[in-house]
């Protein structure tokens, strides 16, 4: 009897194992997935924030960005045009594929009349007073994580696949729940908890293009919860895959402006 | 300088019309309207500054040429309107070079609120250094040329065909200061001025690397000496013995070579620049004319770091006058230290910054702690005070106060307005 209860219980055992470690490799393949998944070598935008207080009162932030993709490294460059006292900066960034090396910053002011090279801002640090950490505008690696798959269900339409992603060491975030849209293999939703395990942050993709075959996410709403303030970052004057050069993504590139 | 101004609104005002549906040819206005309030804290607490800026900036650029143009007036309370010119200048674009001929700021350098190989550009120090960097800098005529061998390597040459001296703040000013001197001298200012002819031009030169590793800049200028050496001649009145000291002041040619770095060290930045200055003239009471020829050097080493919303910065810099002559007016080394700390509060509508210079050899200081308040977009109010301080209370006559401590008594708070548009 206890002999048959042993075996009883060590099956199951290792049909729990199993049935985790399934399902484990399917969310890790989720998250290559989207993280794999084929982006343009380069483009630009006009890209347009607006930061929503609890009063709905509205600051809005406009710029211009170009990126280009040289494998294993990520080149950003983005000019501020409004609001006015900030018009012609320039900030870029460049990130590298390997996890060890730390994104290389610059900042032009016009008024300074040279550029800086600027330390690494915290990844937990808000972009321009948004609530969109510069993190949370990043492509992150899966390495850093450990994935679940909890469910699947539909959201606005898109059959998604629900996902648990937990840092493998202490970040801003305790955990993150996902949507992640199997036709467009990109989130549609994010929650985002907080160190002790409260949401603290939901990220609603709110409108998609399809171009050239790349689906991008062109407007995005992140809401405080416990704060009770948002953000829209809104894309438009999307171009992809333009053949920028490299001499694109420099300092003088940055002094001379738009 | 109305009427410049007339003729640089008409222009941009055709161009801005007939262009205004090419989105890239657009002239674009900016500027900013700004009141600036300053009382001293000290009885009688005067005002030390009570004035109103228009700055207007024109713009108009493309891929192959652009047009800049930045007028700006100051009005005082007490004094008349200076119309002025910062920039005024015209882009020309090539595949490898780009050329700006026309009256320009030309900022060389990675040191933050000192100046070591950003001599280039002349400084306005009519009110010390409490000017926004931009508003301090004056414009020069010069042609520039940089030409980029590839992404990461430039060079830049600079020709500005006429000298311009750096302003000191004047006879009356809170913020003069001159030299003691036993009688009251006779100035003869002949000298003062050089001539604008073509072998008394500026050059500099600068090659620069940009890549994910470093910034660097090797540079070198010949130049004409920003400090006029006093030259000075000591007589006796036969009859009556009375001294009398007559000075000529004279900018001497001067030639310097230096350079900077800005590198990524563990998080930090660590930035350093340096400038070599080839027989310098100083004052020495004690020799012919009063002035001696020495090589100088002006260093400096800081670190950055950002942390959360806090931005930290701190700067040791050096001058160091080479072969010293106990003689010499100035102290053979002087160290100074800086110190940034600024905090970005409420999604960046309030920020806290504390600059602070530090005066080490005569353990002085001049501490700047303002707040900026941004209510709205486009309008910022700061508030700030300007701290003097001074620990050279045994000062004998004829001893030199530090650079900070000599404004001991000007202590401010200020209020500063300004609309960005």
């Amino acid at each position: 009897m206890n002999t048959k209860i042993l075996k009883i219980g060590l099956l199951a055992l290792i049909s729990l194992f199993f049935n985790d470690a399934i399902f484990a490799q399917t969310a890790k393949e989720i998250a290559y997935k989207v993280y794999n998944r084929k982006t343009p070598d380069s483009g630009q935008s006009d890209m347009t924030m607006t930061l929503i207080n609890k009063k709905g009162k509205e600051r809005v932030r406009s710029l211009h960005q170009f990126f280009i993709d040289e494998g294993d490294t990520e080149k950003k460059i983005m000019f501020f045009k409004s609001p006015a006292d900030v018009k012609n900066t320039s900030f870029m960034n460049w990130t590298y594929d390997d996890t060890s090396e730390d994104d290389d910053q610059w900042l032009f002011l016009p008024a300074l009349k040279k550029v800086k090279r600027i330390s690494n801002s915290s990844k937990d640090n808000e972009f321009m007073g948004s609530d969109f950490t510069y993190e949370d505008m990043e492509r992150r690696s899966p390495e850093k994580d450990n994935h679940k798959l909890l469910r699947e269900e539909t959201l606005n339409g898109d059959d998604c696949w629900v996902m648990e992603v937990t840092p493998k060491e202490e970040e801003q975030y305790s955990k993150k729940i996902g949507w992640i849209s199997k036709e467009k293999e990109i989130p549609v939703k994010v929650e985002f908890y907080d160190e002790d395990g409260d949401l603290l942050k939901v990220l609603n993709i709110q409108d998609f293009e399809h171009i050239d075959g790349y689906w991008i996410a062109t407007k995005q709403l992140m809401e405080n919860v416990q704060k009770n303030h948002k953000t829209t970052i809104e894309l438009t004057h999307l171009k992809i895959n333009i053949g920028l050069q490299s001499s694109k993504f420099t300092q003088r590139a940055m002094q001379k402006g738009l | 300088m109305k009427y410049l101004f007339l003729f640089i609104f008409s222009i941009s005002f055709f161009i801005g019309t007939a262009q205004e549906n090419e989105e890239s040819n657009k002239i674009e206005f900016n500027g900013f309207v700004r009141n600036y309030m300053g009382v001293f804290t000290q009885s009688p607490n005067d005002f030390s500054i009570f004035q109103n800026t228009v700055n207007l900036e024109i713009k108009q650029q493309n891929d192959k040429i652009g047009f800049y143009a930045n007028p700006y007036l100051y009005h005082y309370a007490n004094k008349p309107i200076e119309w002025r010119l910062r920039e005024m200048y015209v882009d020309f674009f090539t595949n490898k070079m780009d050329i700006r001929i026309g009256k320009q700021q030309i900022i060389w350098g990675q040191a933050d609120g000192v100046f070591i190989t950003d001599i280039v550009t002349p400084k306005d120090l009519s009110e010390f250094l409490l000017r926004d960097f931009n508003e301090i800098r004056t414009g020069i005529n010069a042609v520039k040329a940089n030409y980029y061998f590839n992404d990461e390597n430039s060079l830049e040459l600079v020709w500005i065909p006429q000298f311009t001296s750096t302003k000191p703040p004047g006879p009356g000013s809170n913020w003069y200061f001159t030299l003691p001197f036993p009688v009251k001298p006779t100035f003869h200012l002949e000298k003062k001025n050089i001539p604008l002819r073509l072998e008394n031009g500026e050059f500099f030169a600068r090659y620069s690397l940009n890549n994910s590793w470093i910034d660097l800049q090797l540079m070198g200028g010949y130049t004409w000496d920003d400090d006029p050496a006093l030259h000075m001649m000591r007589t006796k009145d036969t009859m009556t013995g009375v001294l009398k000291i007559d000075i000529t002041p004279e900018h001497h040619r001067m030639a310097l070579f230096g350079g900077s770095f800005s590198t990524d060290v563990a998080g930090f930045i660590l930035r350093g620049e340096s400038a070599y200055y080839l027989d310098k003239y100083f004052q020495n009471p004690f020799v012919k004319e009063a002035v001696v020829q020495k090589d100088y050097l002006n260093y400096v080493v800081g670190l950055d770091k950002t942390i959360g919303d806090w931005r930290l910065s701190a700067q040791f810099i050096q001058k160091r006058i080479l072969d010293y002559d106990e003689d010499i007016f100035f102290n053979e080394v002087e160290n100074l230290a800086t110190l940034l700390v600024s905090k970005s509060m409420f999604r960046e509508k309030l920020r806290v910054e504390w600059f602070t210079y530090f005066g080490i050899t005569h353990i002085d200081a001049f501490s700047r702690l303002r707040a900026f308040y941004m209510p709205y977009d486009q309008v910022s109010i700061e508030m700030g005070t300007n701290l003097f301080v001074n620990s050279e209370f045994d000062l004998k006559p004829g001893d030199v106060p530090g650079l900070f401590g000599r404004y001991d008594k000007n202590d401010m708070i200020y209020t500063r307005v300004k609309y960005s548009f």
